[in-house]
């Protein structure tokens, strides 16, 4: 299955593609005007890609610098190589507490480990506790989108769901009650939950602290009940320095929702005395992304989620056509650094058109990485073979005047002469399947051009000043 | 097996990192420090904003906000229960309302600093049912780069607070009060 045929299944449903499709734009006109507001909000990209840049150079440095101060202040931190390694950390430590009842908030990295399986398989209970995760969880879903990760949902499933999971009534589909349940069914959950588990935005290496940005306060309240707080992040989560949050916090949220900023912006540095704080370390592929020139840069992803809200693409196939923890634009370059073979369809899932480029707040090359990704699927092999022999073909074809002449010529006759049911054969013709080719005309420009009388003086020239 | 994979993770990004860069330096972009400023985007994302003549004027004020508050707790009010970091989850759960003092205002997105000292308990500002951030309008700043400016440190747990707790999870609705405080209220003096 490739990014296409999963694709295919999203779009029978035409009437919630379309709600898909301009739902997501809505997101990112709300991003417009957070952004417009900001004099300074292109000074801010250029600021925080610098800062991730210079993070990334010497992330070695930094990522010492905050271990250091993470065990400075009673933190005790561990290190995974990836995925299998981290999973088997945070169940040691659940384990070192005797404790089976834990709650969660957002991670695209623990969703990345497939951490929720491994710890229910060892017979620990873990409860996603941000709302959209939590429905999907009780659906035994993925995640469509890394911000809002029910979006391929309306109310009325919603509302099933919680029919059966939580003894809402039947039909119930108003957003608010829908929430005031969960809300008293999540409470019970935290008042119970032993250990937290939490996802990380930024990592200071300054202060050794870690900074949690939620709506809901979830990923707070989990925390700070909990005897025992793990937070989990990759290695490209650094950044510098307190101050540089001042540029992150104010891109993040307006680049997410088009929100001034997240609700809590929570900044968690010292267990309290007689409770613990765990921070893992992963790896999982990062450092290999960080050894490829052309694609490191995909590691100064925030994670706000702008490529895929602006996405034509993304908006029309839904998160889960991806099949990756990251969809989108973002995830079609982080995937086939992870798997090669498996996400060898995610780089073609893009018109090229560059919007994701131009909304990224740290300014990723994502477009033209998306086009590095498609040469280096196309050397290892790994695009079907339709597509490599017919971009062969055309290659040869662009390549010479004669033959793309004649190739024209052959084409225009061809189109008036062969049956619509062959030149538009579903089998044969993949860009037919939902357009009508054009009229074919009967001549080409260069045709109608060289038969043109020569014009007999040179056009009159702009007068230039001496 | 930490310890290996340490090694051998610090070693990689060594290897593979890119020549070294420049730190940019953030500059203060200026902007609008004002209470207006701040009052209007507070507004804008479900808080409200109350002036108080003084605090002297927080009881009664906060009599007249919550007229229906059941079990209130302030570091700021000698009447209130007493809660401290060993207050068990029982009693937490129990509270209504929490008055704290807010440390720093900023004025773009109507955030609050909340240092983990202002809290008496790290988990009150997110059990309680409702929340009230008592801050003195001088200490509006304009931008989160002036306030993190003025942070000497952000201890042992902090939190910028803007607004009520919320969510937009179940299409795109936007409802107040998912998992923390109902309801959020600056008092400014």
């Amino acid at each position: 299955m490739n990014h296409a045929t999963r694709a295919d299944k999203f779009l029978l449903d035409a009437d919630r593609t379309t709600w898909h499709d301009e739902t997501l734009w809505f997101v990112r006109e709300k991003r417009d005007r957070a952004v417009y507001a900001v004099p300074e909000f292109q000074e801010l990209r250029e600021l925080a890609s610098g800062i991730k840049d210079h993070t990334l150079s010497r992330l070695d440095l930094y990522l010492r610098e905050f271990e250091a101060a993470a065990q400075a202040n009673g933190v005790h931190v561990h290190w995974a190589a990836d995925a299998a390694e981290h999973n088997a950390i945070i169940l040691d430590i659940i384990r070192q507490q005797g404790a089976t009842r834990i709650v969660k908030s957002k991670s695209m990295l623990t969703e990345e480990c497939h951490l929720n399986p491994y710890l229910i398989k060892h017979g620990i209970e873990v409860v996603d506790t941000d709302l959209g995760e939590r429905i999907i969880q009780f659906r035994e879903e993925a995640p469509s989108h890394i911000v809002l990760p029910a979006i391929h949902l309306k109310k009325e499933d919603v509302g099933e769901t919680f029919h059966i999971h939580l003894g809402t009534e039947k039909g119930e589909s108003d957003p608010q009650r829908l929430t005031e349940a969960a809300r008293q069914h999540l409470r019970a959950k935290f008042l119970a939950g032993q250990v937290a588990i939490s996802g990380v935005n930024f990592a200071v290496a300054e202060t050794g602290g870690v900074v949690v940005c939620t709506n809901e306060g979830n990923a707070d309240l989990g925390v700070n009940l909990a005897a025992v707080h793990i937070a989990c992040m990759g290695i490209e989560k650094i950044i510098p320095r307190l101050t540089d949050l001042g540029v992150f916090t104010r891109l993040l949220a307006r680049s997410a929702t088009g929100q001034p900023v997240t609700t809590y912006t929570s900044h968690f540095t010292k267990p309290l005395p007689g409770r613990e704080m765990h921070i893992v370390i992963v790896d999982n592929g990062r450092t290999q992304q960080l050894g490829r020139p052309d694609f490191r840069a995909s590691l100064k992803c925030i994670r706000c989620g702008a490529c895929m809200n602006t996405c034509p693409v993304y908006r029309r196939s839904g998160g889960h056509s991806y099949d990756f923890t990251v969809p989108g634009p973002i995830g079609a370059i982080l995937s086939p650094n992870i798997d090669m073979k498996k996400h060898s369809s995610l780089p073609f899932a893009s018109t090229l058109c560059g919007s994701c480029t131009d909304v990224c707040p740290v300014k990723i090359d994502i477009h033209t990485q998306l086009y590095k990704w498609r040469q280096v699927l196309g050397e290892a092999n790994e695009i079907p073979a339709s597509k490599k022999w017919s971009m062969k073909f055309m290659g040869r074809v662009l390549a010479s005047t004669r033959v793309y002449g004649l190739g024209g010529q052959f084409a225009r006759r061809a189109l008036r002469l062969l049956p619509h049911s062959l030149t538009h054969a579903k089998s044969m013709n993949a860009w037919a399947v939902a357009r009508e080719l054009p009229e074919a005309p009967r001549q080409s420009f260069r045709e109608w051009y060289a038969k043109q009388p020569q014009p007999v003086s040179s056009p009159p020239q702009p007068k230039v000043p001496a | 097996m930490s310890t290996a994979s340490r090694d051998r993770i610090l070693a990689a990004t060594k290897a593979n990192k890119p020549t070294e860069t420049s730190l940019p330096t953030v500059p203060d972009f200026g902007g609008e420090a004002t209470a207006e400023r701040f009052t209007a985007v507070l507004t804008g994302i479900g808080g409200s904003v109350v002036w108080l003549d003084g605090l002297a004027q927080l009881e009664p004020t906060l009599r007249q906000l919550f007229p229906a508050a059941g079990r209130t707790v302030s570091p700021l009010l000698a009447t209130s229960a007493a809660v401290d970091a060993h207050t068990p989850t029982e009693v937490l759960a129990g509270i209504d309302l929490a008055v704290l003092p807010g440390e720093i205002g900023v004025a773009e997105n109507g955030a609050v600093w909340l240092p983990e000292a202002n809290m008496m308990h790290r988990a009150l500002p997110t059990i309680t049912q409702h929340l009230v951030l008592v801050l003195d309008h001088r200490r509006i700043v304009a931008t989160m780069h002036q306030a993190y400016a003025q942070l000497p440190n952000t201890g042992g747990y902090g939190a910028f607070i803007a607004g009520p707790s919320k969510t937009a999870d179940i299409e795109q609705s936007l409802v107040i009060g998912a998992h923390g405080a109902r309801s959020l209220v600056v008092l400014l003096y």
